[in-house]
């Protein structure tokens, strides 16, 4: 039996990607969270003076999609072979050039700049990628209400991660997406899903 | 006709880590290459409106980085188990994120700021990453010439292609760092990559 510990700030950012998966997975891990004045002791402790972290067995593992990604193969929410993987990883890349977007704007900024960037995201940027998502889903899904597959992935996780963070400025976004809407609906039903997140705590990001 | 084709412009960008990972494994593949005049009439034929695409089995496949992870994965150059797997992950999230703090320099269009850009750069930014490199191959690799294991995988080849840019932009930035540079002779060195090399069209990015 492998322990797994992830190390983290207290908040979602890009660590509940990899919460979500080992939520959906019912596997027990030792959820490590600093606060913003303990991380400057422990910076030197991980790789690259970087969370998350994720420690499997003593050895660590830094960078939040490789972290996610290898736990979503440790617990068979990556697709049944290397093309079926792909599909979900080309789903999850997506999903991160969106957060990689989005992401700097509200964990970084500052307002008033905040408030006129998110303006801009929305308008210019937020539609594309959101198209880009329905595309893959066509491509992908087999006519069902999963991205790859008929069964529930890392691809749906991921998307369902970026888009809480989006959802959260506008609850609208996906007034537009009925397919995105429905995935998400069906994210949100799964068992383990919606125990973890009725028992989450609310953190700023 | 070859099983797999793949997509993308007449020079190296983020198309030739695919091309190194075919290499590499020996397995032939239509290296279909746009000039620039080319790509507008061909855009929507691409799942996401971009390139690298890789099309095999009837799949298309976007996102540069999935594309080259599932390649190496069926040529058993992306690790021997999940572990290994993600430790080369780590390694090419880590690069990637290197590429992403040049890119501004290296593209920028007036030459004078470029000059002050690449100037911050090499000064300010660059050693970090190295240094990152450099604390994944201690933990990671064993001792030997390899990021990972003891032997070649994608880490090395994304190391190599993107050695290259930086050895253009200032031959010098690898002069610190002599594992980094063998790292390159190694993967230099191997025949089939050797043979490629010889014989890829010359590009300047």
């Amino acid at each position: 039996m492998s322990t797994y510990k992830l190390y983290y700030f207290d908040g979602r950012g890009r660590a509940e990607i990899s919460r979500l998966i080992l939520a959906i997975a019912g596997q027990k891990f030792e959820d490590i969270r600093y606060q913003s004045n303990e991380w400057p002791s422990h910076k030197s402790e991980m790789p690259l003076d970087q969370m998350p972290v994720l420690e499997i067995d003593g050895m660590k593992l830094p960078q939040s999609m490789t972290i996610a990604r290898f736990l979503a193969r440790q617990f068979h929410l990556a697709g049944k072979d290397n093309l079926e993987q792909a599909k979900i990883e080309a789903v999850a890349d997506t999903a991160t050039d969106l957060l990689n977007k989005f992401g700097p704007i509200i964990w970084y900024q500052e307002e008033p700049e905040k408030k006129a960037s998110i303006s801009e995201f929305f308008a210019n940027e937020l539609p594309k990628h959101l198209h880009n998502l329905e595309t893959l889903a066509k491509a992908y899904s087999n006519g069902g209400s999963f991205f790859v597959g008929n069964n529930l992935t890392f691809a749906d996780l991921c998307v369902y991660d970026v888009l809480e963070n989006i959802l959260e400025v506008d609850a609208n976004i996906l007034n537009q997406y009925p397919w995105l809407k429905t995935n998400r609906d069906e994210v949100a039903k799964n068992t383990n899903i919606a125990t973890y997140l009725i028992n989450r705590s609310q953190t700023e990001f | 006709m070859s099983i797999y084709k793949l997509h993308y412009f007449n020079f190296r960008g983020r198309g030739e880590l695919a091309r190194l990972v075919f290499a590499a494994a020996g397995q032939t593949f239509e290296d279909i290459r746009y000039e620039r005049n080319e790509w507008p009439s061909n855009k929507s034929k691409m799942p996401l409106g971009q390139m690298p695409v890789l099309e095999f089995n009837g799949t298309q496949l976007p996102q540069s980085i999935t594309v080259a992870r599932f390649l190496a994965k069926q040529f058993q150059l992306a690790g021997k188990d999940n572990l290994e797997q993600a430790k080369v992950d780590a390694v090419v999230d880590t690069i990637a994120d290197l590429i992403v703090k040049y890119s501004p320099a290296r593209w920028e269009p007036d030459e004078t700021k470029k000059k002050e850009l690449l100037k911050k750069f090499f000064a300010e930014d660059l050693d970090k990453h190295l240094q990152d490199l450099d604390v994944l191959r201690k933990l990671y690799g064993d001792g030997g010439p390899f990021f990972v294991g003891n032997h070649l995988t994608l880490a090395d080849l994304y190391f190599y292609n993107t050695g290259q840019n930086l050895l253009q932009m200032d031959e010098n930035s690898l002069n610190n760092y002599p594992w980094l540079k063998q790292n390159r002779e190694e993967v230099e060195k191997q025949p089939k990559i050797a043979e490629y090399i010889k014989n890829r069209p010359d590009m300047p990015y």
